[in-house]
């Protein structure tokens, strides 16, 4: 056969060296290598398979070099160091907070010299050394971008030599004519010692107390029915029935002091063993932070309040509630009564009413339960209100005359605070000379000629004397920041006296204390305690006053269809709106921040706003919009609108408003569009201020809404498959006595399937146990005890660095706390009951949160401890959304200053700048770090703190102590700063600690937080108990009303 | 002889009595002539969104995620909805080429190349939302395991979010092997018919070379069945890896073991949606009726009332499960959060139900199988309804679980939120335009491959001799001669 050539191609055909070539490299196998031949990077024979990795490298490259620009701040260190700075030690000074007349004994920690926080006093047997939210949030108004920086004649800036001068030429031109001091209470004894010396100096002025909230009521009471002017020392710790007619004693009544709130809950605190508490009922007309503690609380119309007292005193009369219509209120003050008489001698009865009459008649109500020298101890005088409102108001007509020639103003704004600002400003303007020492430019030293700007108490010596014979001294924590003058020391200048008034202070508690040692150990523990607490004492009741203020208060009262009370809340108080802290913890009851509103009934809010709490549509869509529905109110000739919140709880025709709120712009950018002023609804009877309204009208503005910034909304939280417990339980003290393990038997019963209680870590779950040797750091919360102050809150943003992230993000759900304490209601609608839970990182021993970290950010201690690494956070949230306590947050944006993108904080509110600003952020704590935008945060069980316990100890060679006979290496911040002892923190692996023997003598109460799902959380709540003989609801047989629970 | 069996009934998957160079001078035109006036307002449509959302983004990354509505109850809400609902779009494109490929669906050949570029450019739209929902995109390296100077630190290996992220790169980078290896014999047919050097020199590169000659077809082949057997696990494991986000987490309505086949089916299901509304455009922009004709999207169809099916079935299991469990925070999540009409996220349930359970029934029904209009309104509808699949999921889980005090106020999203969203958009259809513009968009090489089969033209010439008895066939061709 022939050979014959097939071809395909020419190339084939004739054979060509192209074709050659291709044919060849068909099935070419070989590989070449590039750097084979030493011929360098792309001379290679075959680049292009390095092409990725040389893009890759080239790209990483140019990326590094072209970013990671962190501007860099230059840290200079000491060239000689300072006596008492190490860097990275605090050291803590004892001082005294001091702000209209309250006065709590604190430590200050200063850091490199500056203070950063202030912590509760433990020698102070008042406090215990616990705190408010107020004391707590002080510290940052000591870096008030707001402050007055110099002293100001006319708004000019002045040298204190001039303004000395001036105002010294302007007195002595006065011709006789007479000086007025107008302070709010002063407690200080030297202070008290300068104005007399100062007064002394131009005779016929006269030193006039006034304040804002003052306490005149009981004062005049106490002088019509004890003689002395004072108020007597409460004993909440010896009452066994408390009843309060509308005060407020946990939160703002005679300036929320800490130790009626101590003392409360001395009587509430349970055990396995102890099933005995006081029992609490309160009388009033919206729910206050102490009404929503109280174990039976019962509501009235404003206007009844005199009623309500009159009847409860003829209740304990013998003669049952007289003049009470209402069954339900009849019923209740007829009970109160006989648990009252049941317990004579243990019984207390407190009002919060700015009436004397309603005082004359609670004290005549106190002399029948034979209080006096039990729980009314007349031994000593507690000093924290002092301001009779006649005084002051007779200081206005006397300015109004132009018979005042001088107006001296310490801590007293009446511009704002007084119930007709128009007269006190009409007459201000009268007085030939006007110096104001306010700290800040406030409403009515804007009207003044002289300005010399009081220091911060942080700044200044002084002493207090909030209770007669228990002395708490201050010492300056750092040097004054501006060219301030303490206003002591202005007194004695012009007073002609040739000491400062350190000079002064030191001479007077040397000569008192005896040496200059004693004045040093004094100064050194802050407090001066009398050697023995003295013996309760009664004085003698008068009681010529009772039937004349019975029939005054018998007299009818003009009544409309709606009434409206004015109150004060328990951060912002009258001063607080100035203080972004304080106006980003929500209010306890509320869950509001930044803003005041009008709180109405759910009653009211159907009725009026068409809103139907009771139908779910409907409250699903008032709650899940901040946009509130804004209501006009008009009293007294006086009009105001605002939003209107409903809050459950409220007497239904009553309206109740905030003071606190609509300050001038000049106190600081928190109070910008913060609120409305509500002091004009308030009114003078002739003695004292009084607080509500009893006729006002109300109408909804239609089509208008308010944007109100709340961190926690309401919805009922029930389902078909039963009663959810498993975050709040709680029970009546009655089944507690009767069956006090039934908590335990609930959780041993849920958890039988899965091992027990005891082993249900080990058999909940699939996986291998893991021992926990060393430390094992654990909570554990009190619910009897919290009642929900939020002192631990905003001592959390002091410590931890927790960023201010203002109302309108707030409003978005963008709140940084990483403490809070969720509000829950149970029972009905119209009068619930109110449970507090502080709720933090739970440090999970079996975290969700941690596994489904991509970057593993946020691991788990050896010490239990659930951890942060946010330079490792990308921020993803997914953490956030895996854990069942939604305790994490994020930062949003840029609210601390912390990263490197320039003008990235252009959108954000004012006041978050000025958190920001190069004098805010000296508050910030140099042991935490400051978080940068788009990393997660949370909770750290204080890490820092915990830290340095563990160093403490371990340098003096000891185990660490966490509470074993009462000595601490590390509390967290939340628990120092709390005055009732309701957070125990500390070693739980040591059984001696206080965390665990708290946990052992509780073991029926304690519960873990939605313990089924094996987060195994190491922080354990102990059940609240509320003195009520058998749940109402309970009585109409469990599902209905209690499914009601609601959040 | 007849080799293969053809079905009386069914129809030819290329209609048009096409022989090879009528299917080569039909796809290539468009690649070859002016873009029409449509093209052009299309792109610059597809490009402004593209830039909107570049602004959007930049935004984001400038002052933070606070420009969106999430907050901190609510930690996911647009960013990932979308993720996942792109990502489930990205499904149908490798279902088409891998498994209808496997099982040798020889209608799949009308539509793999678009359906498989869909599934490239859905999976970066996909992955433009985990990437930038972070709160330091700058630092999003560090899920990335290499070796490295911090430790050496790893990520977290447990963490279903890296999951993703390989489960993400993965199928992205087989997708995009397999479409591009399926390009090369249709590039090297667009280079030959090249007019202008720069053009063969373009297309000439992107064909790697490609001459036709055995060999190449032969590892062709090979690499198409070793990718397709590569891709087959991945279409089911990518959704179901996605769906580990939420199944192994705590929250009620997320964890839930029913999520990897009802993630599964809900990919395909909005993936053939998908597809659907771009061929229906795309066959009439295009003039490719012929090649994607009725069957395909009678098929296609079909896929989707099933699948559709399969999800209602997995919502009512979840509803049932809410209510069997007796797990009072799934019950509140699934009967209250969800399925009660009043809450406020109601509506968005029961759209989810209108749109993905309820209305694709209509494709019981042949003719409205196979009514243009009504597909392409279904097509819409389905892809609505996915979406709100997803936003239920994600954010009605989220906003009330367990704390009641953490219970979250009405999320809605900010249009910077949105505009991420829109941007993305315009990635999609700018890329897609451009592919539409310069890639051939139906698989040249193996529609002339379904010719055979099926083409009328080859019927009746070629197919009529097979048919052919022998002596019939002498008798034929002895007259030739």
């Amino acid at each position: 056969m022939e050979q014959k050539k097939y071809w395909q191609s020419f190339g084939e055909l004739n054979n060509s060296e192209a074709y050659q070539q291709s044919s060849k490299d068909e099935f070419q196998e070989e590989l070449n290598i590039p750097f084979e031949d030493s011929k360098g990077l792309f001379k290679g024979v075959t680049p292009r398979r390095d092409f990725l990795k040389y893009l890759g490298f080239s790209t990483a490259a140019a990326a590094v070099a072209a970013s990671c620009e962190i501007p860099v701040k230059k840290a200079i260190p000491f060239a000689n160091k300072p006596e008492d700075i190490v860097p990275g030690v605090a050291n803590y000074y004892a001082t005294t907070y001091v702000q209209d007349g309250d006065v709590v004994s604190v430590l200050a920690k200063v850091r490199d010299g500056r203070p950063i926080k202030l912590e509760g006093n433990e020698m102070s047997p008042l406090t215990g050394g616990g705190t408010s939210a107020r004391v707590q949030a002080s510290v940052l108004e000591l870096y008030d971008t707001a402050r007055l920086r110099f002293p100001t004649i006319d708004g000019k800036e002045a040298t204190f030599n001039d303004i000395d001068k001036a105002i010294g030429s302007d007195l002595a031109g006065l011709g006789g004519a007479p000086v007025v001091l107008l302070t709010s209470t002063v407690t200080s004894p030297t202070t008290k010692e300068a104005i007399a010396q100062f007064l002394a100096k131009y005779p016929g002025s006269r030193h006039v107390v006034y304040d804002a909230v003052s306490a005149t009521g009981i004062l005049l009471a106490n002088e019509a029915t004890y003689g002395k002017r004072a108020i007597p020392n409460y004993r909440f710790d010896n009452a066994k029935v408390i009843v309060s007619l509308g005060a407020d004693f946990l939160g703002t009544w005679l300036g929320g002091s800490n130790e009626y709130s101590l003392q409360y809950v001395k009587g509430r605190k349970l055990t396995d063993k102890k099933l005995d508490m006081n029992k609490h009922y309160q009388f009033e007309s919206m729910m206050s932070l102490t009404g929503s503690n109280s174990d039976e609380r019962f509501l009235h119309r404003p206007s009844e309040a005199n009623a309500v007292t009159l009847a409860l005193l003829s209740a304990v009369n013998g003669q049952g509630a007289n003049g009470i219509t209402d069954a339900k209120l009849k019923a209740g003050i007829e009970k109160a009564a006989r648990d009252l008489l049941a317990n004579k001698g243990a019984a207390l009865v407190v009002s919060g009413s700015n009436d004397v009459n309603v005082q004359i008649v609670v004290n005549a109500i106190n002399e029948v339960l034979q209080s006096g020298g039990k729980t009314i101890d007349w031994s000593s005088t507690v000093n924290y209100r002092q301001g009779v409102d006649s005084d002051f108001a007779k200081l206005v007509d006397d300015l109004n005359a132009g018979t005042v020639g001088g107006l001296l103003i310490y801590g007293a704004n009446p511009a704002y605070t007084w119930y007709d600002t128009k007269k006190f400003i009409s007459g201000l303007q009268k007085v030939r000379v006007k110096v104001s020492f306010n700290p800040k430019a406030d409403e009515t030293t804007q009207l003044v000629k002289y300005v010399i700007p009081d220091h911060h108490f942080l700044e200044s010596w002084g002493d207090a004397e909030p209770k007669s014979g228990y002395i708490s001294l201050m010492q300056p924590t750092i040097s004054p920041l501006f060219k301030t003058r303490q206003w002591q020391d202005s007194l004695l200048k012009w007073a002609g006296a040739t000491a400062d008034y350190l000079g002064f202070v030191k001479q007077y508690w040397i000569g008192k204390l005896g040496s200059e040692s004693a004045w040093d150990k004094a100064l050194q523990d802050g407090v001066v305690n009398p050697a023995t607490e003295p013996a309760a004492t009664a004085a003698t009741f008068n009681a010529a006053g009772v039937a004349a203020a019975s029939a005054a208060l018998g007299s009818a009262v003009r009544k409309g269809k709606y009434e409206l009370v004015i109150y004060e809340k328990t951060g912002i108080g009258v001063n607080g709106a100035a203080n972004p802290w304080l106006q980003e913890l929500p209010d306890p009851v509320t869950r509001a921040t930044w803003d005041n509103y009008a709180v109405i009934s759910p009653a009211l809010a159907k009725s009026l706003l068409g809103i139907d709490l009771a139908r779910n549509g409907d409250s699903d869509s008032y709650e899940v919009h901040p946009d509130k529905p804004v209501i006009k109110i008009t009293a007294n000739g006086k009009e105001i609108t605002l939003p209107a919140v409903i809050i459950p709880g409220t007497q239904p025709d009553t309206i109740a408003i905030a003071i606190g709120y609509g300050r001038t712009e000049k106190m600081g950018k928190a109070v910008v569009g913060s609120g409305k002023d509500a002091f004009p609804f308030t009114s003078y009877n002739g003695a004292s201020v009084v607080n509500t309204v009893t006729d006002v009208t109300v109408a909804e503005v239609k089509g208008e809404t308010y944007r109100i910034a709340m961190t926690q909304t309401h919805g009922v939280y029930a389902t078909p498959q039963g009663v959810r417990t498993e975050v709040i339980k709680e029970m009546p003290l009655s089944e507690y006595q009767k069956h006090p393990s039934v908590i335990l038997e609930e959780r041993e019963e849920e958890l039988k399937p899965f091992g027990g209680v005891a082993d249900f870590e080990k058999k909940g779950t699939i996986y291998t146990y893991h021992d926990k040797p060393g430390i094992h750091w654990g909570m554990s919360i009190d619910m009897n005890s919290c009642f929900g102050c939020g002192a631990c809150v905003v001592a959390c943003h002091a410590e931890n660095n927790v960023p201010v992230v203002g109302k309108a993000e707030v409003a978005r759900f963008h709140d940084m706390h990483w403490l809070r304490i969720d509000r829950y209601y149970s029972g009905d609608m119209e009068n619930p009951n109110v449970v507090f839970q502080p709720m933090m990182c739970q440090h999970c021993d079996n975290a969700p949160c941690e596994n489904v970290c991509p970057v593993d950010a946020t691991p788990h201690s050896s010490e239990g401890m659930n951890m942060m690494a946010y330079n490792r956070c990308v921020g993803t949230r997914y953490c956030a959304n895996n854990c069942p306590y939604k305790v994490r947050r994020f930062n949003w944006a840029d609210f601390m200053g912390a990263d490197s993108f320039p003008n990235n904080q252009d959108e954000l509110s004012d006041v978050v700048l000025m958190m920001n600003d190069e004098l805010t952020r000296m508050v910030l704590n140099p042991d935490v770090t400051v978080r940068s935008r788009g990393v997660m945060e949370k909770c750290s069980f204080c890490v820092q703190r915990t830290q340095e316990g563990k160093l403490t100890a371990k340098k003096e060679g000891r185990p660490l102590k966490s509470g074993e006979n009462n000595e601490w290496d590390v509390k967290t911040a939340c628990q120092q700063a709390c005055s009732t002892n309701a957070i125990v923190f500390g070693n739980i692996n040591d059984t001696k600690s206080a965390v665990s023997v708290t946990r052992a003598e509780n073991h029926y109460r304690l519960y873990r937080t939605l313990e089924e799902i094996h987060t195994l959380p190491n922080v354990t709540y102990l059940a609240k108990v509320r003195n009520q003989d058998e749940m109402e609801e309970k009585a109409e047989k469990g599902a209905k009303a209690e499914t009601k629970k609601e959040a | 002889m007849h080799l293969k069996y053809e079905s009386q009934l069914r129809e030819p998957l290329v209609s048009g009595n096409k022989d090879y160079h009528q299917v080569s001078e039909d796809i290539c035109r468009p690649i070859e002539v002016k873009p029409t006036k449509l093209w052009y307002v299309g792109f610059f449509i597809a490009i402004t969104f593209l830039c909107f959302g570049v602004y959007c983004v930049y935004r984001e990354v400038t002052y933070g995620i606070g420009q969106w509505n999430l907050n901190k109850t609510i930690g996911w809400g647009w960013d990932i909805t979308n993720f996942v609902w792109w990502v489930g779009i990205g499904h149908a494109g490798t279902l088409i080429s891998a498994i209808l490929l496997l099982f040798r669906q020889g209608w799949r050949t009308g539509v793999n190349r678009a359906a498989e570029a869909m599934t490239i450019f859905a999976v970066m739209c996909a992955g433009q939302f985990p990437v930038f929902h972070m709160g330091r995109v700058w630092m999003a390296f560090f899920v990335l395991p290499y070796p490295n100077t911090r430790g050496p630190l790893w990520p977290n290996f447990n963490s279903p979010l890296l999951w993703d992220v390989f489960a993400i790169s993965t199928y992205l980078t087989v997708s995009l092997l397999f479409w591009y290896s399926g390009l090369l014999p249709d590039f090297a047919t667009v280079r030959d018919r090249a007019k202008t050097k720069l053009r063969k020199m373009l297309y000439g590169v992107a064909a790697f070379g490609w001459t036709g000659s055995t060999k190449h077809w032969q590892r062709h082949e090979s690499l198409s069945l070793v990718l397709a057997g590569l891709s087959t696990p991945l279409v089911l494991s990518v959704h179901t890896i996605v769906s580990f986000d939420f199944a192994t987490s705590v929250i009620p309505g997320w964890h839930t073991t029913i999520f990897p086949p009802y993630f599964v089916a809900g990919a395909v299901f909005s993936g053939f949606a998908m597809v659907q509304t771009l061929m229906l455009m795309l066959r009439k922009v295009f003039l490719l009726e012929d090649y994607i004709t009725m069957g395909h999207i009678e098929a296609m169809n079909k896929v989707i009332v099933l699948t559709g099916s399969i999800v209602g079935v997995a919502y009512l299991t979840e509803l049932f499960m809410g209510w069997y469990s007796q797990n009072k925070f799934e019950g509140y999540t699934f009967w209250y959060s969800r399925a009660n009409l009043f809450s406020p996220y109601g509506w968005s349930y029961w759209g989810m139900m209108a749109c993905n359970v309820i209305s694709p029934q209509i494709f019981w029904f042949r003719k409205l199988r196979r009514n243009i209009y009504v597909t392409f309104f279904m097509s819409i509808i389905v892809n609505i309804g996915m979406w709100f699949e997803r936003f239920v999921i994600i954010v009605t889980s989220l906003y009330r679980d367990y704390l009641p005090s953490s219970w979250s106020p009405y999320y809605s999203p900010t249009i910077w939120e949105m505009g991420f969203y829109l941007g993305t958009f315009g990635l999609f259809f700018t890329c897609f335009f451009l592919f539409a513009k310069y890639f051939p968009v139906i698989a040249i090489a193996e529609i002339k491959a379904v010719l055979k089969t099926s083409g009328e033209n080859f019927k009746e010439t070629v197919g009529k001799e097979e048919e052919m008895q022998p002596e019939t066939f002498a008798h034929e061709y002895a007259h030739a001669h």
